[in-house]
């Protein structure tokens, strides 16, 4: 016989992955076209459009001014008439500057038009913290384009998703805004080839477990990956649930989850009050799935302070390892 | 160079006379729909406040005058105007008004987001200045995709101090699109006049930040807008990027429904009001064999009973449905 | 009356005392004079004693500062009824004065919540009342004794499934506006290797809600239900309506029915409390339930706050409530037993016996009277129209003995 039929599927890092999604897009669809501040001859402030603008010019992958109001806008009122912009924020704390353009503009256009129009707009946003780069450049800010009805917000966590959601975010007819962590952006991962999408509003359940139900969000899902195999060795076994999507959010997997472990642990990076653990809780106790709570619900989210530049405050800013330990034993009951 | 016509205003020279009875009908139409507007919001038909573009109806028109249904304009909060010079339905604008199921947005944006897609009016928009940016993107889109359609950004004295008001203006001009910005300057960015709120004596004076043409005409003649638009449309068309212009207008009413009037001087709108761009305008087509008095008086007759008849049909569409509150935020079902 | 547990004055000058530890959880059982918890005043520490024999509820949290003379806990003797604080006797002795800054907190136990029941999860709750189970008799074995859905359970593991025994099995048969859970009392008390069916009437408990239009019909499709056990004979055990149903089915299957044992059945006289079947038939919430539930009872008190949560909870199906106040009508017109079984008990040949509580107030236990020479009476003194409640081990103990 031939050659082993099993062939290896290859390995891309996260931003590999995104730039491929990207890739194939301009490839296939005119229509397409990249926007942001230098995503073209540098790259991308972290190299993740690359080397694109050799291959497609500066007509689709287009540097704009340092401008994100004015970029964002521009990005919008293309997608409004006929294009299918991508527009990379350098920075998810830029957003706050093209707010207006992202909130009062794309995600109502829409509605306010009385459904004659689309905006089919795909926004990319680097975030997270851990690189040092403080609080005007860490942060993550998920929630708050989630609580905007008309956009979608997403949140890969492995090179598959991010191709596949930046995939599916293209084909989509509104507006989806992708955080992505920087400190994903290396992982590497088995990603297949050619055009797929990975579903927006779908959660992906990592790891299957009986005793918690631990829900992440972005970068946590890894960090609860690596928490839970520490517990797996202790007896405790949890259920990994990756929500993937904020918006819409994927209700029935975290409840039928917490129907089956009786037990909650929320782990997310944004800012701890008001955020997604607030909501997935919310969710949960409004549910028949409370009827199988065995415990309080614990969230994790980042302090109440902004991303400090010290590299041990930075940490202890955020959720870690440990502090996943510690809740799921406290959830279990377990003393030690 | 000499020109024998140089008595004869452009807009008489330039457009056939069909076109310039249909500008003079849309100017009386809005008149009309803004009066009808005012009428039915004291007879409590409309929630809500409004804007009303009184005394502004020659830039609207003017600037439209060069488009076609494929070229898109962007409006602002003071849209009424720039949506009848499109060419809109006055009926089914009512209807908006009036939180109709059969509105222009099936009730769901009222007087300050008045849109009508297919005549190109991507809307009115009810954040100062937001509209500026999404104009500089549809010229965008026009230019990848070879449309060769142009987008006429309206926008008033207030936006022009707005970050998004410069930073999209360079953004067109670095990358040379086809899109022409009208600024209707009335004054008064609410209460602040533009003495008090802006640096420059003329906002056209703007346009040389942005390395690109800009020019200030008197608003109230139609002429003298439609000339300085119809220019700038053609060097957008041309390929060769953006152009700024300043129509110095004066709104008669208030900002709002909630104005009451305490910056402006009784004399400064009497002024105005005699500056009045209709019968200016009407008089010229008269003047110049156009229209007979008697055609003008027509188009002043039936425009009312347009209006009328508009009113009285558009407060017998549908509401929307409770239940469907929610549709239309997405374009597909969401779960 | 349970025994109150104060904050004794060790001390001349104590105005207020700490308790560092309690030798007994919450729940326990506990002896006189037995040291009961430790206390810290500013001076000295020292043990206390138990004031009393008994089950010890509502204790005062550790840590806290109690002003002498306040209650930290209360004694409950056997079969007292547990139920919110009782209200501390107002004591005549002046207390000592105590100045306003170090003005001594006495914080309300947690687990006595007035209405809330003990500290218990979502989880456990759901599980208690799908069981049967009153919430006030588990013990919590979660952080700060927070009831757990382990710990309800370990309570109702013993009872389901019961594993498959030997013998003929117990075929039983709720009454009226009950369900098969009416069993559970009787069965906590049967030994393992006893089988036990229990079946539900039509828009009962978790059967089909299915209109019934006399007592025939309804008759028939219960023996519907029985003809499809897979069971050779079984003992009939049948209470109130249920009752007269298991006189119908052993009327008609004599070959399959070993014995029969009805509780307060219905069938055997025209009289009934009609205005309280009518008023648990309606009953939506459990301000109304309450009231109605009590006359079932010889001992009103047993039917506690809890009880009646519990009991309205299972009555939440609006359709399941309509269905049965059409029964009323249909078996119940103008509050009459409109069926008569006293011949068909007549004719019964397998041994056959009645168990009546004298104080029901639903159906008279003189209806007993009509039943032949042969059957056998049983009757309570302490009992009302829910035997099975309320001695429900004596019950146990009865249906033992069949062979």
């Amino acid at each position: 016989m031939n050659a082993p039929s099993q062939v290896a599927v290859r390995q891309l890092s996260y931003a590999e992955a995104i730039r491929e999604a990207m890739d194939l897009a301009l490839a296939s669809d005119p229509r397409v076209v990249l926007m942001g501040e230098d995503i073209g001859v540098y790259g991308g402030a972290f190299q993740v459009t690359g080397d694109l603008v050799h291959k497609y010019g500066e007509d689709r992958v287009m540097d704009t001014p340092i401008s994100e109001l004015g970029g964002a806008g521009v990005a919008v009122g293309a997608a409004l008439t006929g294009l299918r912009p991508i527009f990379e924020f350098q920075f998810s704390d830029f957003a706050t500057l093209a707010m207006e353009q992202i909130v009062n503009q794309a995600a109502k256009l829409r509605y306010m038009l009385g459904g004659s129009v689309s905006v089919p707009l795909v926004m990319r946003f680097p975030a997270g913290s851990g690189t040092g780069a403080a609080a005007q450049h860490s942060q993550s800010l998920d929630a708050w384009l989630g609580h905007v009805p008309g956009l979608k917000v997403v949140q890969p966590t492995t090179p598959e998703d991010a191709k596949g959601l930046l995939l599916a975010a293209i084909d989509d007819p509104d507006p989806v805004m992708i955080f992505e962590h920087k400190l994903l952006y290396k992982m590497k991962g088995p990603v297949p080839e050619g055009h797929y999408t990975t579903p927006i509003g779908a959660a992906a359940l990592r790891r299957k477990g009986s005793d918690l139900s631990i829900v992440a969000t972005s970068i946590m899902v890894h960090k609860a990956l690596s928490a839970a195999e520490q517990l797996s060795a202790e007896g405790i076994e949890a259920d990994i649930i990756d929500l993937r999507s904020i918006r819409p959010i994927d209700r029935e997997t975290v409840l039928a989850s917490v129907r089956k472990t009786g037990r909650l642990l929320c782990v997310y990076e944004g800012v701890k009050t008001l955020g997604i653990g607030a909501e997935v809780s919310a969710m949960v106790a409004e549910s028949d799935a409370f009827d199988y709570l065995d415990a309080p619900i614990i969230r994790l989210g980042g302090a109440e302070c902004p991303i400090p530049y010290n590299p041990e405050l930075e940490k202890a800013a955020v959720p870690q390892v440990p502090d996943i330990l510690r809740a799921a034993r406290d959830l279990v009951g377990v003393r030690v | 160079m000499l020109d024998p016509d140089a008595n004869i205003p452009f807009a008489v020279r330039h457009y056939s006379p069909a076109q310039l009875r249909t500008a003079l009908r849309r100017m009386y139409l809005i008149r009309k729909f803004e009066e009808g507007a005012e009428e039915s919001y004291t007879r409590g038909l409309i929630h809500g406040t409004m804007h009303l573009s009184i005394g502004q109806e020659a830039s609207a028109v003017a600037s439209c005058m060069s488009l076609s249904d494929d070229d898109k304009i962007t409006s602002t909060h003071r849209g009424h105007g720039h949506c009848v010079a499109k060419g809109a339905d006055v009926a089914r604008m009512f209807a908006e008004f009036f939180g109709k199921e059969n509105g222009y947005c099936r009730g769901r944006g009222g007087s300050m987001h008045i849109a009508d897609v297919e005549k190109g009016n991507l809307g009115a928009n009810g954040i100062v200045g937001g509209g500026i940016p999404i104009a500089v993107g549809a010229a965008l889109a026009a230019k990848r995709l070879g449309t060769g359609a142009v987008t006429v950004c309206f926008f008033g004295d207030g936006a022009n101090n707005e970050g998004a008001f410069h930073e999209a203006l360079n953004i067109a001009a670095v990358w040379t699109l086809p899109v022409v910005f009208v600024c209707e300057n009335n004054k008064y960015g609410m209460s602040t006049s533009t003495e008090r709120s802006t640096a420059v004596k003329s906002i056209a004076d703007r346009a040389a930040a942005y390395a690109m043409p800009g020019c200030s005409v008197d608003g109230n003649d139609f002429s003298a807008v439609a000339e300085a638009v119809e220019s700038a449309v053609n060097r957008a068309r041309a390929g060769e990027g953006p152009s700024l212009i300043e129509a110095l207008t004066y709104r008669w009413r208030g900002h709002s429904k909630s104005d009451r009037n305490r910056y402006r001087a009784k004399e400064e709108i009497a002024e105005w009001i005699a500056k009045d761009p209709i019968p200016r305008f009407a008089q010229d087509l008269i003047d110049h064999g156009i229209l007979s008095a008697d055609e003008v008086q027509a188009l002043d007759r039936d425009t009312d009973r347009e209006i009328a008849e508009a009113i009285a049909s558009a407060r017998t569409g549908a509401d929307p449905q409770a239940s469907e509150v929610t549709r239309d935020v997405y374009t597909g079902r969401v779960a | 009356m349970p025994t109150e547990v104060i904050m004794p004055k060790v001390d001349m000058d104590m105005a207020t005392g700490k308790i560092t530890v309690w030798h007994a959880r919450e729940g326990a059982d506990v002896v006189k004079s037995a040291p009961l918890f430790d206390i810290e005043t500013d001076k000295a520490a020292m043990e206390v004693e138990s004031p009393a024999t008994g089950t010890l509820r509502h204790l005062a949290p550790i840590g806290t500062e109690i002003a002498i003379g306040a209650p930290v806990a209360w004694i409950y003797t056997q079969g007292e009824v547990v139920s919110d604080i009782p209200a501390t006797p107002d004591v005549a002795a002046p207390r000592p004065t105590v100045p306003a800054s170090e003005a001594a907190v006495v914080e309300t136990p947690d687990t006595a919540r007035a209405g809330t029941g003990p500290r218990m999860t979502p989880a456990a709750r759901r599980l208690a009342r799908e069981g049967g189970l009153d919430p006030q008799t588990l013990k919590g074995t979660g952080p700060r004794e927070r009831i757990q859905a382990a710990d309800v359970a370990a309570v109702l593991a013993p009872r389901t499934p019961r594993p498959p025994g030997t013998g003929i099995p117990l075929v039983m048969i709720h009454g009226f506006a009950g369900d098969a859970q009416t069993w559970a009392a009787v069965e906590a008390h049967l030994p393992a290797g006893q089988t036990v069916i229990t079946l539900e009437l039509p828009g009962h408990g978790s059967a089909p809600r299915q209109p019934v239009q006399d007592f025939a019909q309804l008759a028939a499709l219960m023996r519907r239900e029985f003809d499809a056990l897979d069971i050779g004979s079984a003992h009939l055990v049948g209470h109130s309506l249920g009752g007269a149903i298991a006189l119908a089915l052993a009327d008609t299957r004599p070959r399959r029915v070993a014995s029969v044992t009805l509780l307060c059945p219905a069938g055997l006289g025209p009289d009934l409390n009609g205005p309280a079947v009518r008023g648990i038939a309606g009953a939506s919430k459990p301000e109304s339930l309450g009231p109605w539930l009590k006359t079932l009872v010889a001992d009103p008190d047993v039917i506690t706050p809890n009880f009646v949560q519990v009991a309205a909870a299972q009555r939440r199906d609006p359709q399941m409530r309509a269905g049965q106040i059409e029964l009323v009508d249909v078996l119940f017109p103008d509050d009459t037993q409109s069926f008569d079984l006293v011949a068909a008990l007549h004719r019964l040949s397998c041994p056959v016996r009645l168990i009546w509580g004298k104080r029901d107030q639903i159906i008279p236990w003189r209806h007993a009277l009509r039943a032949p020479g042969r059957a056998a009476l049983h009757l309570f003194d302490n009992a009302g129209h829910l035997p099975q409640f309320e001695v429900a081990e004596e019950i146990a103990g009865l249906l033992q003995d069949l062979r």
